[in-house]
């Protein structure tokens, strides 16, 4: 059991964190946060690995890339909501979003 | 193909700029854009043997018959969309960004398909993912799109992540993302990578208990845009969930009895809910999710029987299906832009056989062919997944197949009524004509399904490269 393989197990429990997150949360600002959450523990994820088998730099480097593509998702997830608290008054998923199937 | 890709990445901020100056500009520039894709695609199919790869550069590709099926897929749909889109936005706020992310979404499912390095097959199913949310949320000035797309962002999202995690299990173990040499021996944690692999990617391709985001996006993205995600992005992602899971080895039986079990289960639930529509998109997204099911069943009997005649039945279907997808959407875009009435009904489409001769003959043949009713090119592959699946040895394959066989018929339960509004009496006249531009990417859908499904052996070339490169994937892992 090493630092790694703690780091490892950790972002394991970021990921079940944001899971939960997404299940209790109603409002479209915090499931962006907790969609955050989730991708911060993919990074660390990919740097532990990177480090479990000798190669840290290729880890780190893909941890940055992985930066770059979850921050567009989470620019346009914020978009998405401030449309939809201008056109439907809440940022309650509940109500805005509810159809059937 | 490949490094051909720069024109799509590097054409489409063009594309946007030269929108705000004149969009006559820029959708010559798209044309052009999909001519140069066109172009390259010729080259490589001239001389196309088994894998062609491409390493020069960092990011590196691997064209295999799968890559080159999906490609030519998407490129017959992304241009006749973008024939259809010129009528269908034209003048519409936000016109140049859609053309714009229309190449690009182009480009990022080719380089899904062709990516050489795991890392890189997550960064274009990023791409594909993020230029769709701006193309469904397209109509931002109404409350229903924008709920549909953060319905279709979260749930993707949530779903990249996990193949993300997916792929960082992979990495930790093996230390090397080259598709190549990737080979992850059976261990627990390679279990767990696959089952996160199915999970990610099954959200992308709606497997059952995470569909919900299907409905909502197809119906209220523009109809162009319903088309191309419904006729070939969605099935992109079974392309790259196929490639992952030949990665891990010593377990393909039972990813292949996992993606028979989702494949039945999708077929039942898409079919069931499908019944209850009465607002024709929904009818048609909800009929995706159950022919995604036949796709996916068919490719479980090839890998989990081993069975040549599943993997090509399954690839067939895959092609037609994005064909019969396109008219079908295609279809009612036209008479959604004809009638301005957004969400439209089963009733409204009365009178559509008198008076729109073509768009109504387009809509009877692409819900028959959904049907599989013969002639047409959708009885051709549904016809192989059944006869490859009744040759198996297995009793439980044989009867689900036929289990199968018996929704296909059951689906007519929800085309007819379709067909039998268009030739109800007619209660509300249209408001503008049906421009050409619109009715020559109908015709030529229309015709093609015919006439594939008299000489389906036309597509046997595209067809039989996927089946090698397929059965090359999971042959050596059984």
């Amino acid at each position: 059991m090493t630092t790694s393989h703690i780091v490892f197990a950790g972002a394991f429990i970021l990921l079940a964190i944001g899971l939960y997150s997404l299940l209790i949360i109603r409002n479209l600002i915090k499931i962006v946060i907790a969609i955050q959450i989730m991708v911060k523990g993919a990074m660390l994820a990919f740097v532990a690995a990177g480090s479990l088998n000798g190669q840290s730099n290729l880890g780190q480097s893909l941890a940055v890339t992985v930066i770059t593509a979850d921050t567009i998702v989470a620019i346009i997830g914020l978009a998405l909501a401030i449309r939809i608290q201008q056109s439907a008054g809440t940022l309650d998923i509940d109500k805005g979003i509810n159809r059937e199937g | 193909m490949p490094p051909v890709l720069v024109v799509s990445l590097a054409l489409s901020p063009v594309i946007y700029l030269t929108g705000r100056w004149r969009m006559a500009v820029s959708r010559s520039f798209t044309l052009a854009a999909l001519a140069v894709l066109w172009m390259a695609f010729g080259l490589i199919i001239r001389d196309f043997s088994t894998t062609w790869i491409y390493a020069q550069t960092a990011v590196r590709f691997a064209f295999d018959g799968i890559s080159l099926l999906i490609t030519a897929a998407v490129l017959v749909l992304s241009t006749l969309t973008a024939v259809f889109s010129f009528s269908d936005v034209r003048g519409e706020s936000g016109e140049e960004k859609y053309y714009a992310m229309l190449l690009l979404m182009t480009g990022a499912v080719i380089g899904l398909v062709s990516a050489g390095d795991l890392f890189n097959l997550w960064v274009w199913f990023e791409l594909t993912a993020i230029t769709s949310y701006l193309l469904v949320a397209f109509h931002r000035e109404r409350a229903d799109v924008l709920a549909a797309c953060a319905k279709y962002l979260i749930q993707t999202a949530t779903g990249s992540i996990l193949v993300l995690f997916g792929i960082a299990l992979v990495f930790a173990q093996t230390g090397t993302l080259d598709l190549a040499q990737l080979q992850v021996s059976a261990t627990p944690l390679a279990v767990v990578a696959g089952t996160l692999f199915i999970m990610g990617f099954g959200v992308k391709i709606a497997l059952v208990p995470t569909y919900t985001w299907l409905p909502d996006a197809y119906a209220q993205a523009p109809s162009a845009i319903s088309a191309l995600l419904s006729g070939i992005v969605t099935i992109s992602g079974l392309a790259a969930l196929l490639r992952v899971l030949s990665l891990l080895d010593g377990m393909a039986l039972g990813w292949g009895a996992a993606l028979i079990g989702f494949g039945t289960l999708n077929i039942v639930v898409g079919n069931f809910l499908a019944l209850r529509q009465d607002e024709v998109k929904r009818v048609f997204a909800y009929s995706s999710i159950s022919h995604i099911g036949f796709m996916l069943l068919a490719i479980g009997i090839g890998i989990y029987a081993d069975q040549d005649a599943g993997f090509q039945s399954g690839m067939l279907h895959l092609f037609i299906h994005g064909l019969m997808k396109a008219l079908a959407f295609l279809a009612v875009g036209a008479v959604i832009y004809t009638h301005r009435n957004a969400p439209l009904k089963v009733n409204d489409l009365a009178g559509l056989a008198g008076r729109e001769p073509l768009l109504a003959t387009a809509m009877v043949v692409a819900c028959l062919s959904l049907a599989g009713v013969p002639p047409l090119a959708g009885f051709v592959s549904k016809w192989q997944i059944f006869a490859a699946g009744i040759t198996t040895d297995s009793v439980v394959l044989v009867i689900l197949t036929i289990f199968a066989a018996l929704n296909s018929v059951f689906s007519l339960a929800y085309y007819f009524p379709i067909i039998n509004a268009l030739f109800a009496k007619e209660n509300a006249p249209p408001q503008r004509p049906v421009p050409l531009g619109m009715r020559l990417p109908i015709f030529l859908l229309t015709a093609a399904l015919i006439i594939i499904g008299l000489y389906p052996s036309l597509l046997d070339g595209l067809v039989i490269a996927a089946t090698q490169s397929l059965t090359a994937l999971f042959g050596g892992s059984i």
